[in-house]
C-alpha cells in the first residue's frame, strides 16, 4: 500500500566541520555551489522530490553543524532517520578518522531497531582540490573501512563540480527506502474518544 | 506542582509522547480517510502537548521533533486536499478555528507553507502574516520553538534570487526582512527568559538558555544562505541590523554567542570588508562578555583564509586588516583592566599568527606585537599561571615555526625581553623549543654576535637560573645537554677569525654552566676548536706574522684552558681523552712542544687522578694508540713518552691486562710508514715480556685453581708475532713462531687444561690464515711457506 507515511524519507548528513555537508546538500537540491566557507548552526533540512520505481518520494535531507558548539540542543532530530550519510574530506585525514565516531554516535543516539543493518552511505568529498594532489586518504583505504563496517556504499564526490553527487544521492534514496519499509506501526493501548491532554497541561491557556 | 527531578521530567516527557502518539494515530486514520475535519481536530489535540511548561529544552525538543514529523504528513495531506479542489485560502482560514493558540499557529505555519507553494499569494505576504501572528506566543520556550518551526518550513520558500518564489522587485529584501524580523523576535524571547522566574534559579536558567541558543543562531545561518545577499547588502543592511540587535539586547550570553555566530556563518571576504563595523561593536558589548575569545576566533578564521592562497592577500592589505585588528585589541585590553594575563597573551598570540600569515615580510609588525606584550608583562611577577605560560610558549614559537630560522627571531628586539618574564621552568621549555627548531631546520649561525644573543636567549639550558640547582642528573637534563652539545657543533663561520670569536663566545657562556653541564658542553667545543685548527693547518705560517690573526697556537692555548675547567669536577678520563685528541691535532700541525705538553698533561692525569683499574686499562690503550700515530717527536721526547707508556702497561693491576698492554706497546717501536721508527729489538722485547706475563698467568692459575687457564693470551701474542714477521722484523724468526705454536698446542691438550671453544676457534682461524698466506704465493707466500705447522 503506498501509504502517505512512506512517501517521506529522512536522511541525516554527518561529518566534521568543513568537509562540505552543506555544499553537498545545496549542490544536490539547488544545483548551486559557493566557495565561501559558512558554518552551519543547529540542524535543518531541505527537501527534494525523487522518482523511484514509478513512485514519488520526498527526500528530507538534514544538514547538521560539524562544530560541536553549534549543536546545543542535542540530536533529537536523528530519530526516525532512514539513512545516514557520513561525509569526510579526502584531503584531511582527521575527518576520515572521525567517521567511526560519527557512525557510533549516530547508532547510540538514533538507536535504530536493527543497528547492524541500518543503511549508511560514506562520501569522500572535495576530490577536485588541487587536481587531487593534496589528497591524503586513498580510495582503497576508504573502501576498506566501508567494507569492514558491513559493506557501506562509498562515493567520491566534488560538490564544487557536481561530480558524482546525483549518483550518491540516488543510492542514498534507494537505501533509505529499503530501510523505511520495515518501520514499526503504532497502535494505541486504548481507544479513547476524548483527549486527556487538556487536563495534563499546565501553564497558561494559550 | 513543580517538577524538580530528572525522573519527574522523564515521566512528563513519556506522558507527552503518549498523548502525542495517540492523537497522531487518530490523525493518521483521518488522513487515510480524507477526513479534513477530524484531521484538524486530532492534529490540534496532538499539538496541545507542546503547551507544556514542565520540560527542559532538551526534552521539549524531543517532543517537538515528534510533533514535527507528524506535521510533515499533515502538510502532504494539505497539499493533496488543495489538488482535490479544496481552496488553500479557505484552509488557511479554517485552521484558525483551533481552540488554543499554540496548536493554531503550528497549523497555520503548516498550511502557510503549502500556501506559498501554491503561489496563490506572494510568498512575502504569507511570510509577513505568519511572522506577525507568531507574536501571539510570548512564553519564551514555546515561542522559540514555534518560531524555529516557522523558520524551518519557510526555509526553502524564501523569495530570494533564483528561487521560484522570487517576486517582481526587491524580493531578496523581503526574504532578508522576514528572517531578520524572526531573528529579532526570537532574540527578545531568549533574552527575556533570563529575567523570568525566581532569582535562585538563575544558574539553571542560564543553562537552559544556553541549550536554546542554536534556535536563535540558526536565523543567522539562514541569512548567510540566502541567495542574493551580496557584500553590498551585507554591509549596508544585514550586518548593521544584526549588530544593532546584538548590542542593544545588553545580554552577555546572547552577545557572546551571537558575535561568534556572525563570525562563523558569514564568509571571510565579508568580514574583511566590514572589519571596522564588526570591531567597533566589540567595545559596545557588556563588560562581562568574553571579547578576547570572540576576537581570537575572528583572527583564527581570517588567518586560515589568508593561508588558503596568496591570491587573497591583497584583500587584507587593501583594508589594512592588521592595523584595524591591532587597534581593536589594544582598545579591548585597555578597556578591560582586569583581564587576566593569559587572556592578553591569547589575544596577542592570535594577532601574531594572523600577522605571520598575512604579512610574513613585516618583521616590524611582529616585533610591535611582542613589544605590546612586554608592556603588559612589565611590572609583574614572573609568570607561573599555566594557562598564560602555554599561551606565551605558543606566542614565542609562532615566529620560529613560520620563519624556520632563529636568525629572524634574533632580529626581534622584544623577543628576549619576553623571555625575561618566563618562569625558570618555562624559560627552559622555550629554550628547548628554540634549540630543536635550529636542529630541525639545520640553521647555520655564523657570527659571534648572534651566538652571543642566542646563548643569552637559551640561558636556561646553559646555566642554573636562580634557585634551581638540583644535583641529580635526570634523563631530561641529559637530553637537554646533548641538544646543547649538538648546537655547539652546528655553529660555523667560514672566516677563521670569526670562528675563533664564536668559540670564545661559546666558551664564555658554557664556563658558567657548572660541574653538571661542563662534561657535556666542553667536548663539543674542543672538537669544534680542533676542527678550526685543522682548517688552518693547510695555511702557511706566513699569515701568522700578524699578531691578531688566528693561529693554531692561540687556539691550543684556549683549548688547554678550557680542558682545565674540567679538573675541578673531576672527570679525569674525559680530560685525558681530550688532551690526547689535542696532541694528535698538534702533531698534525708539526708543533712538537705543544704535542708534548698535551701528552704530559694526559700522563699527569693518568698518574694522579685515574685510580680505577678498569679506567686505567682503557686509558692506557688510548695513550698507546695515540702515541703510535705521533710522528712529530724527536728521539728524546719519543723515548721519554714510550718509556713511560710501557712502564704504565707493566704496572696494571691484573696480569692479563698487563700482558695485553705490553704487547700493544710493541707497536710503538715499529711504524710501517716511518723509517726512523723501526726498532726490531724492542719489538721483540715487548713480545717476550708479554709471553713471560702470560706464562705467569698460567702458573698462577695452576697454583690457585689446580688447572691451567685459557691459552687465549698466547694465541693473541702469536698473532702479534705473525704480524711483525710479515712486516719483516728480522728479530721475529720462523723458529720462534713454530715454538710458540707448539707451546699453545701443549697448553691446550694438557690434562689440566680446560676446554675453551673461543681459544679453539681463534687458533683454528689463525692457522687458517697462515695457510691462506701460503697459498697466496709470491713474496708473502714464500715467507709463510717457511713456517711449518
Amino acid at each position: 500500500m503506498p501509504s502517505r507515511r512512506r512517501a517521506l524519507l529522512k536522511v541525516i548528513i554527518l561529518g566534521d566541520s568543513g568537509v562540505g555537508k552543506t555544499s553537498l546538500m545545496n549542490q544536490y537540491v539547488n544545483k548551486k555551489f559557493s566557495n565561501q566557507y559558512k558554518a552551519t548552526i543547529g540542524a535543518d533540512f531541505l527537501t527534494k522530490e525523487v522518482h523511484f520505481e514509478d513512485r514519488l518520494f520526498t527526500l528530507q535531507i538534514w544538514d547538521t553543524a560539524g562544530q560541536e558548539r553549534f549543536q546545543s540542543l542535542g540530536v533529537a532530530f536523528y530519530r526516525g532517520a532512514d539513512c545516514c550519510v557520513l561525509v569526510y574530506d579526502v584531503n584531511v585525514m582527521k575527518s576520515f578518522d572521525n567517521l567511526n565516531n560519527w557512525r557510533e554516535e549516530f547508532l547510540i543516539q538514533a538507536s535504530p531497531t536493527d543497528p547492524e543493518n541500518f543503511p549508511f552511505v560514506v562520501i569522500g568529498n572535495k576530490t577536485d582540490v588541487d587536481g587531487g594532489n593534496s589528497r591524503v586518504v586513498s580510495e582503497k583505504k576508504a573502501r576498506a573501512w566501508c567494507a569492514s563496517k558491513g559493506n557501506i556504499p562509498y562515493f567520491e564526490t566534488s560538490a564544487k563540480e557536481g561530480t558524482n553527487v546525483e549518483e550518491a544521492f540516488q543510492i542514498i534514496a534507494k537505501n533509505a527506502l529499503k530501510n523505511g519499509e520495515e518501520e514499526e506501526i503504532y497502535l494505541p493501548d486504548t481507544i479513547d474518544v476524548g483527549s486527556s491532554s487538556q487536563q495534563r497541561s499546565t501553564g497558561c491557556e494559550c | 506542582m513543580i517538577a524538580d527531578g530528572v525522573e519527574d521530567e522523564e515521566k512528563w516527557l513519556s506522558a507527552g509522547i503518549a498523548g502525542l502518539q495517540q492523537n497522531a494515530f487518530y490523525m493518521h486514520r483521518a488522513l487515510d480517510s480524507n477526513n479534513l475535519k477530524d484531521a484538524l481536530k486530532y492534529s490540534a489535540q496532538m499539538l496541545s502537548e507542546l503547551r507544556t511548561s514542565r520540560l527542559s529544552p532538551h526534552k521539549y525538543y524531543e517532543l517537538y521533533m515528534r510533533a514535527f514529523d507528524e506535521l510533515r504528513k499533515l502538510e502532504i495531506f494539505f497539499k493533496e486536499e488543495t489538488s482535490r479542489g479544496c481552496s488553500i485560502v479557505e484552509l488557511y482560514e479554517l485552521v484558525q478555528h483551533a481552540g488554543n493558540i499554540l496548536p493554531r499557529l503550528y497549523l497555520l505555519c503548516t498550511v502557510g507553507s503549502v500556501y506559498i507553494k501554491s503561489k496563490e499569494a506572494p510568498a512575502k505576504d504569507v511570510l509577513k502574516d505568519l511572522v506577525e501572528m507568531c507574536r501571539g506566543i510570548q512564553h519564551p520556550l514555546r515561542g522559540l520553538f514555534l518560531r524555529s518551526y516557522l523558520s524551518q518550513v519557510s526555509r526553502d520558500k524564501l523569495p530570494d534570487i533564483g528561487s521560484e518564489y522570487e517576486g517582481d522587485a526587491d524580493t531578496v529584501m523581503d526574504a532578508v526582512e522576514f528572517v531578520i524580523q524572526n531573528f529579532t523576535e526570537m532574540n527578545k524571547l531568549w533574552v527575556r527568559m533570563q529575567q523570568q522566574g525566581p532569582a535562585r534559579e538563575k544558574e539553571k536558567r542560564g543553562k537552559e538558555r544556553s541549550e536554546l541558543r542554536d534556535l536563535v543562531g540558526k536565523n543567522l545561518h539562514v541569512l548567510s544562505q540566502i541567495e542574493g545577499v551580496d557584500l553590498e547588502m551585507y554591509k549596508e543592511i544585514v550586518l548593521p541590523r544584526v549588530l544593532e540587535q546584538v548590542v542593544n539586547c545588553k545580554d552577555d550570553l546572547a552577545q557572546y554567542y551571537l558575535m561568534d555566530c556572525i563570525i562563523q556563518v558569514f564568509p571571510d571576504e565579508y568580514h574583511l570588508q566590514t572589519l571596522e563595523t564588526l570591531l567597533n561593536a566589540c567595545p559596545q558589548l557588556q563588560a562581562s562578555v568574553d571579547v578576547k575569545t570572540v576576537l581570537a576566533r575572528l583572527m583564527e578564521r581570517l588567518s586560515n583564509y589568508a593561508a588558503s592562497g596568496a591570491e587573497v592577500l591583497p584583500e587584507f592589505f587593501q583594508v589594512e586588516a592588521f592595523a584595524k585588528l591591532n587597534n581593536a585589541i589594544g582598545k579591548v585590553i585597555e578597556a578591560q583592566e582586569n583581564m587576566p594575563i593569559a587572556g592578553v597573551v591569547t589575544l596577542y598570540a592570535s594577532l601574531l599568527t594572523f600577522t605571520l600569515q598575512v604579512h610574513p615580510d613585516r618583521l616590524d609588525y611582529v616585533d610591535q606585537i611582542l613589544g605590546a606584550c612586554v608592556k603588559k608583562l612589565s611590572g609583574r611577577e614572573k609568570l607561573d599561571d599555566s594557562k598564560a605560560t602555554k599561551q606565551i610558549v605558543a606566542l614565542l614559537s609562532a615566529p620560529l615555526e613560520k620563519y624556520k630560522d632563529i636568525d629572524t627571531a634574533l632580529k626581534l628586539s622584544n623577543y628576549p625581553r619576553i623571555m625575561e618574564y618566563l618562569s625558570d621552568g618555562t624559560h627552559k621549555e622555550m629554550a628547548n623549543v628554540i634549540v630543536q627548531n635550529i636542529m630541525k631546520n639545520k640553521t647555520c649561525i655564523s657570527t659571534a654576535e648572534k651566538v652571543d644573543a642566542l646563548f643569552e636567549l637559551i640561558k636556561g639550558l646553559i646555566r642554573d637560573l636562580d634557585g634551581d640547582s638540583q644535583d641529580e642528573l635526570d634523563e631530561d637534563f641529559i637530553e637537554e645537554q646533548n641538544y646543547v652539545a649538538r648546537l655547539i657543533q652546528m655553529l660555523h663561520s667560514d672566516d677563521p677569525e670569526e670562528m675563533l670569536k664564536i668559540i670564545q663566545t661559546v666558551r664564555k657562556h658554557i664556563l658558567t654552566g657548572g660541574r653538571k653541564r661542563l662534561p657535556y658542553t666542553v667536548p663539543p667545543l674542543i672538537f669544534s676548536s680542533l676542527k678550526l685548527v685543522r682548517r688552518l693547518e693547510g695555511q702557511d705560517e706566513s699569515v701568522s706574522g700578524d699578531e691578531a690573526s688566528t693561529t693554531p697556537k692561540k687556539i691550543f692555548q684556549l683549548v688547554t684552558q678550557t680542558i682545565e675547567a674540567l679538573t675541578s669536577i673531576p672527570v679525569p678520563e674525559l680530560a685525558l681523552g681530550l688532551y690526547l685528541q689535542c696532541a694528535e691535532a698538534a702533531n698534525d700541525c708539526d708543533l712538537e712542544p705543544v704535542a708534548y705538553e698535551f701528552f704530559t698533561q694526559a700522563y699527569i692525569l693518568y698518574e694522579e687522578e685515574i685510580t680505577d683499574s678498569k679506567t686505567q686499562v682503557t686509558s692506557i690503550h688510548l695513550i698507546i694508540g695515540t702515541l703510535q700515530r705521533m710522528h712529530v717527536f724527536g728521539v728524546e721526547n719519543r723515548d721519554a713518552l714510550t718509556h713511560k707508556a710501557t712502564g704504565y702497561s707493566a704496572k696494571l693491576l691484573k696480569k692479563p691486562d698487563q700482558c695485553r698492554a705490553v704487547y700493544a706497546c710493541s707497536h710503538l717501536f715499529w711504524l710501517d710508514d716511518h723509517d726512523s721508527i723501526r726498532d726490531g729489538e724492542r719489538v721483540l722485547l715487548c713480545l717476550k715480556r708479554a709471553l713471560r706475563i702470560a706464562n705467569a698467568v698460567q702458573q698462577m692459575s695452576n697454583a690457585t685453581r689446580g688447572s691451567s687457564g685459557s691459552a687465549l693470551l698466547f694465541i693473541e701474542i702469536l698473532n702479534k708475532y705473525l704480524y711483525f714477521y710479515e712486516k719483516g722484523v728480522s728479530q721475529v724468526t720462523v723458529e720462534s713462531i713454530q715454538d710458540l705454536i707448539k707451546l699453545i698446542r701443549n697448553e691446550m691438550q694438557g690434562e689440566t687444561s680446560p676446554s675453551d671453544p673461543a681459544a679453539d676457534a681463534f687458533l683454528a682461524s689463525t692457522l687458517r690464515y697462515i695457510q691462506f698466506q701460503k697459498d697466496k704465493g709470491g713474496a708473502v707466500g714464500d715467507k709463510y711457506k717457511l713456517i711449518i705447522v
